[in-house]
């Protein structure tokens, strides 16, 4: 498999326009052979004309579609080797599990199907099923036709247009290991759309958000969620907490930045913007990573850590851990999770607090974005 | 329609420990239903019976009838006039045939491809009400004259040497023959075809031909292999509405047509209106309806649309 590249997407300067509405900028993108890719954005950012293009649902304006040395830019749907989930499934009604499932192996002349459909429907434990019509299953069985109906073409490349979006969201869960299990053992390459970060980020190898026909960044989960690049990602993947600030030197290893009278030390390899002494960026801190310890003890707090004083407005109790919202001089919403581990009782709103992290938790951005991009984008798209 | 006929809450008594639903709102729906139910009652099961008696009646209109069980009546009035018969269900079969051969593309077009020319081209089709069915059917008289251009351009063509060597036409006239009594029978009845075919086209989703075409099937597989089978509830109450109003019509053979093409519907209008041999034309009424409706029970048993209509 090291060797074979058929299952490589690559989407050269290709891009999308409705009149005068630009869809998809032109975009280049190559999703190795046998990786779980995620297009992570809101709707309306063209992660599903993206898709759409490389089912050959959509022509793309410019630009061209490989899938592995093949060109299929031109290419209409029943001609090319990949396959796709539909959102909300689009099962054929008027033919029952079995014959949707077979659907794709009849259309290329594959006389006896029975051996393969059986084995597909055990992959995806709906064996019992097969006679039943898709209105008389549940979303969850239905959603699995639709990928076993995919899958059973051995197609180059699985495309999945949002198809976790129809269910609950224990089931969704469900499904994402699901998904991931079927991805292991099948070995070909997800293409994989949605708006839910989490769920990207549990599936996925390679995650890229995108945003108003861009891809914002790229990259895996992780590296996504600890180096965001630009605030849309900072906001979108989970929350940041922002703070503008002024360069006050940038020697060595480290930047030391002015903030509100205080000093933030952030490493000059996290930060994506120019550092040039006494200009801005913004600086930016997840909020899992921050301590909170009562203003009476701050004498006990490590030397070198990154401090800012503030007074708590908020708590929120939500069992594993306690979500504090802080009011400080650098910002006035600062998100603080705190594991339960030793609760202090005296860190209630009101109490005025200290929260200190280790300087290389930090990131630098370029200060010249839109601080609040992507904020509430994901949480309104989840509901 | 439906607010009437759907399911009334059962009578089955309430489960035990629960209070029984009040009496009032246990009736209403019965209520709901009951101007429907007289309607029916006296505009269609009444005349019904009356018709019923009338067909086993004998007598003469000078000295009156009376019932005498005379079930002969059906006998005689079937071997007197079977060539009528079947004449009216070959004619309403072509032009029930001809109506979906044409009015199918036409409804595809306008579920899938009008896009805002949707709205004309309905109106197109329903455009023809306006007028009412006599004068259209007139006008169809002036199309098919035998100097007129239609006839001109056939000749010329030599399709109807063709037409009259199959028996459709005769002598180079197209008026007066079977082929302008299915015209007519065609014209007069394609809206009834479109707008069921329409409405179930128009239903389909959208999606279920991209995900057709992504699972390898050409345009007209996906065509043959979902989008016509998700049609056929348009296509059976489509051909119904077709079929039977064409099978009873007497218009367009009365007046496209000729004696050699009077169908059964001309018959019972001649013996009620003209011969005034009530029975006769009761029994041949009560005959029509039962053959279609034994050939519509298995028109739908065949195509196995029972659930769709």
């Amino acid at each position: 498999m090291t060797t074979d590249n058929s299952g490589d997407v690559r989407l050269c300067g290709i891009s999308k326009t409705y009149g005068s509405f630009t869809a998809v900028h032109p975009l280049d993108l190559t999703v190795p052979q046998g990786s779980f890719f995620a297009l992570l954005g809101a709707s309306g950012c063209g992660k599903t004309t993206t898709l759409r293009m490389i089912a050959g649902l959509e022509e793309p304006t410019t630009g061209t579609v490989l899938l592995g040395d093949q060109e299929v830019t031109h290419l209409p749907p029943y001609k090319r080797p990949v396959n796709t989930v539909f959102q909300s499934y689009a099962l054929f009604p008027h033919l029952d599990v079995f014959e949707n499932v077979a659907f794709g192996l009849r259309r290329r002349g594959i006389k006896s199907v029975r051996k393969q459909v059986e084995e597909m429907l055990e992959l995806v434990q709906l064996g019992e099923q097969a006679r039943k019509k898709p209105h008389q299953l549940s979303g969850g069985q239905q959603q699995r036709v639709a990928v076993a109906r995919a899958l059973i073409n051995h197609p180059k490349v699985l495309l999945l247009d949002e198809p976790l979006g129809a269910l609950d969201l224990k089931l969704r869960r469900q499904m994402q290991l699901e998904l991931k299990r079927i991805q292991t053992e099948v070995g070909i390459t997800f293409v994989h759309v949605t708006h839910d970060q989490e769920e990207a980020m549990t599936m996925a190898d390679t995650v890229a958000v995108m945003n108003a026909g861009r891809v914002e960044q790229l990259g895996s989960p992780t590296d996504l969620y600890e180096n965001p690049r630009t605030t849309f990602v900072a906001n979108f993947l989970g929350t940041s907490n922002l703070i503008e600030a002024e360069i006050d030197s940038a020697a060595g290893g480290d930047i030391v930045l002015k903030a509100g009278g205080g000093k933030l030390v952030l490493p000059r390899a996290r930060c994506s913007a120019p550092a040039t002494t006494g200009g801005k960026v913004l600086v930016g801190v997840r909020p899992e990573k921050i301590s909170l310890t009562h203003a009476d003890e701050a004498g006990g707090i490590p030397e070198g850590r990154n401090r800012i004083t503030g007074r708590i407005v908020d708590s929120s109790f939500i069992g594993v851990s306690t979500q504090y919202v802080v009011d400080s001089p650098v910002c006035p919403r600062f998100e603080v999770y705190a594991q339960n581990i030793d609760r202090d009782p005296r860190l209630v709103p009101g109490a005025e607090v200290v929260l200190h992290w280790n300087p290389a938790h930090t990131f630098g951005l370029d200060a010249a974005q839109d601080i609040d991009a992507g904020v509430g984008t994901a949480e309104e798209e989840g509901a | 329609m439906t607010t009437l006929t759907e399911a009334p809450p059962p009578l089955a008594p309430a489960a035990p420990g629960r209070r029984p639903p009040r009496r009032r709102g246990r009736l209403v729906p019965y209520w709901l239903l009951l101007p429907g139910i007289l309607w029916l009652l006296l505009f269609f099961a009444l005349p019904m019976v009356y018709q019923a008696s009338t067909s086993v009646q004998t007598g003469s209109l000078e000295q009156g009838y009376k019932v005498t069980w005379h079930f002969a009546a059906y006998g005689d009035a079937l071997s007197a006039y079977w060539p009528q018969f079947l004449r009216s269900v070959v004619y309403a079969a072509v032009a029930t045939l001809l109506c979906l051969l044409l009015g199918y593309p036409l409804a595809y077009l306008i579920a899938f491809r009008a896009g805002r020319w949707r709205n004309l081209v309905m109106i197109m089709v329903i455009a023809p009400f306006f007028t009412t069915f006599l004068i259209r059917t007139l006008a169809w008289k002036t199309i098919l004259a035998d100097d007129g251009p239609v006839v001109h351009t056939l000749t010329s063509l030599h399709v109807l040497d063709l037409t009259d060597w199959l028996g459709w036409t005769a002598g180079d006239r197209v008026l007066a023959t079977p082929l302008a009594v299915v015209c007519g029978l065609t014209y007069n009845f394609l809206p009834f075809m479109i707008l069921p075919l329409y409405t179930s086209l128009e239903r389909i989703d959208g999606r279920l031909h991209e995900a057709a075409g992504d699972l390898y099937a050409k345009p007209f597989t996906t065509f043959r292999k979902v989008t016509f089978p998700l049609s056929m509830p348009g296509v059976v109450s489509g051909t119904l509405l077709t079929f039977i109003p064409a099978a009873g019509d007497y218009v367009n053979a009365e007046l496209l047509g000729s004696t050699d093409t009077r169908m059964v519907g001309n018959v019972i209008q001649a013996q009620f209106l003209r011969v005034l041999d009530y029975p006769t034309a009761a029994a041949l009424s009560f005959i029509l309806m039962a053959a279609i409706l034994l050939m519509v029970t298995f028109y739908i048993r065949k195509s196995g649309t029972e659930d769709l209509v």
